[in-house]
């Protein structure tokens, strides 16, 4: 051993004896907050443990170097009631009421059966929707689609599929439905602005929607007078244009969190949630119904036309202006069609090409 | 090895070679038809007619404008974010590099990536939507239009899904939706991706030589 190295040997020895002669309560002066056994904090002074860590839990700000203020905060009570928010009643109560939308579906199929058209069908057919509108509502169907799988995958997910699938590969396919949700969040604002653009017209409030409650909607025994959309189907439009605003602005706010502050980006979330598991459940509804509910309501979805029979028993006031116009009131077909035209040419309203003619 | 490790190997080999195999056979098919024999006299340059063709059916014309401004539109938005995502996405900028030719180029930025796959996606969507609705494109659609169109999205789909690139099994789905496409792509409507040019080409030779503009 070098002599330097003899020297520095000594001097730490010394060190170590002096360490170990010093009060332990004169260190812990020298360092509050270390005591052994106790929680951080200057506990000996005039404030009590209580009320140490009730600072802590109502986020009182510390001190730190750096200039991120967050960073003086040592525990974020509302990240935490979020969170129990999030992953109790509204993914509990959530989850409820899907299960119990898709059970009164059921209910109400056994109840009334597929809805027939009761005086058969005619052959004859009327415009409906125009090729416009079914392209925004497709477009705004499939988005609404992916949405809302990778998003009740994103929610309720670590409940449903995580105890089937595992958490490996739940971690992947969550992964995929953030990432997928986040790109076609977007996507689905155009939609529902060009949706609410094209369809307010046929969706105002008025007189006849309220003869149309009085008298039972769908529950009713006979068909209810009603416009080209009745009460029902103006509520969804109303519903979906006013959830698809708050989803459009709490999903802005959660896409660009660095806008908002923390705590409106977790109310966000919370509201985001909350609106689609709405909007799922009332558009299964609206799904079944357009679907295997009622007969020869999809074809005007998809065709652009209806059975003048389905027109007149569902919606009459309706029919009867449109078979007017047609100048077909005594029954006969549409007119016919003029060369193609309109997006993706075809006619100008969207109606089937080759419709037999008067 | 590995499901990534089997998906960007054989599997990729073997995809790759169907694709460039079965593309070039339809395209020297295509080819080895030739052209009529045309005694009589040119009244135009057909080189010409056929590159005006090429150009011009590029874009929507006079009248037809109102009727086609949707599909244009849509058609635009979905091939140039597919073409942009295809060429300059960072994961396939860096695939390229790595396995195909040895350099590289710049990628887009991510939130130029975001935006150029929500127009591709929003583009593709209103195109198929646009095929169940109109009519007509229902009439003249078969299994092998929606069949594509699918094959597309979900390749589509699943690298996006795939985005954050911390899942090397999201990556190999993805490279095996993609193999999937690229072995359907030569036997189907797919190859307008390399077709297009010689039909229209093809048609607008034979009105140029006649002196039509088409």
């Amino acid at each position: 051993m070098t002599p330097a190295m003899r020297i520095l040997s000594i001097l730490f020895v010394l060190g170590a004896l002096l360490w170990a002669l010093v009060p332990a309560d004169a260190l812990a002066q020298g360092a509050p907050g270390f005591q052994a056994g106790a929680p951080p904090g200057n506990t000996l002074g005039a404030t009590s443990d209580a009320e140490f860590w009730r600072q802590v839990r109502q986020g009182r700000l510390g001190m730190v170097s750096i200039p991120d203020p967050y960073a003086a905060v040592l525990v974020r009570s509302e990240g935490d009631n979020w969170r129990a928010l999030r992953n109790g009643p509204i993914s509990y109560y959530g989850g409820w009421l899907l299960i119990v939308a898709l059970l009164s579906i059921l209910g109400f199929f056994l109840w009334r059966g597929r809805i027939k058209i009761e005086g058969g069908r005619s052959g004859r057919e009327i415009p409906r929707f125009t090729l416009t509108e079914r392209l925004i509502h497709w477009y705004v169907a499939c988005v609404f689609i992916l949405l809302a799988i990778s998003g009740m995958v994103l929610l309720f997910g670590k409940y449903v599929l995580m105890p089937v699938v595992g958490k490996a590969a739940f971690g992947h396919i969550a992964n995929a439905c953030l990432q997928g949700h986040n790109l076609f969040g977007p996507m689905f604002i155009f939609g529902i602005v060009a949706m609410f653009l094209v369809y307010v017209r046929d969706n105002t409030l008025n007189g006849v929607d309220w003869n149309w409650i009085k008298r039972g909607g769908v529950l009713a025994k006979g068909h209810v007078s009603s416009e080209k959309n009745n009460f029902g189907e103006k509520v969804w439009f109303w519903m979906a244009v006013g959830g698809g605003l708050v989803l459009s602005t709490t999903g802005l706010a959660m896409e660009f969190p660095w806008i908002p502050t923390i705590i409106q980006v977790q109310w966000a979330n919370l509201l985001h949630a909350t609106a689609a598991i709405g909007l799922v459940a009332v558009a299964l509804g609206h799904i079944y119904i357009g679907t295997l509910g009622m007969e020869g309501a999809l074809e005007g979805m998809t065709r652009g036309t209806v059975d003048e029979n389905w027109a007149m028993e569902h919606h009459d006031l309706w029919a009867k202006q449109v078979m007017d116009d047609l100048n077909v009131s005594d029954g006969r077909r549409l007119p016919p069609e003029p060369a193609a035209g309109g997006p993706g040419g075809g006619s100008k309203d969207g109606a089937p090409q080759g419709a037999p003619a008067e | 090895m590995t499901f990534l490790e089997w998906t960007e190997g054989p599997l990729w080999y073997g995809a790759s070679a169907i694709f460039v195999v079965g593309a070039a056979w339809r395209l020297f098919g295509i080819l080895r038809l030739g052209r009529r024999v045309e005694l009589s006299r040119p009244r135009a340059s057909a080189a010409s007619g056929a590159l005006a063709a090429i150009v011009r059916h590029a874009l929507p014309r006079g009248e037809y404008v109102e009727r086609t401004w949707y599909h244009v539109v849509a058609g635009y938005l979905f091939h140039l974010g597919l073409f942009a995502l295809l060429l300059f996405a960072a994961p396939h900028v860096a695939f390229i590099h790595d396995r195909l030719l040895g350099v590289g180029w710049t990628p887009l930025p991510r939130w130029a990536f975001i935006v150029v796959a929500e127009l591709a996606f929003a583009g593709l969507i209103l195109l198929w939507v646009r095929r169940i609705c109109d009519p007509v494109m229902r009439q003249i659609s078969d299994r092998d239009d929606h069949l594509g169109t699918w094959l597309t999205f979900i390749a589509m789909l699943t690298g996006c899904l795939a985005l954050q690139e911390t899942s090397p099994v999201l990556r190999g789905i993805h490279m095996l939706c993609v193999e999937v496409w690229m072995v359907y792509f030569p036997f189907s409507r797919l190859m307008h991706a390399f077709t297009w040019v010689l039909s229209r080409g093809f048609m607008g030779a034979n009105y140029g030589r006649r002196g039509v503009s088409p």
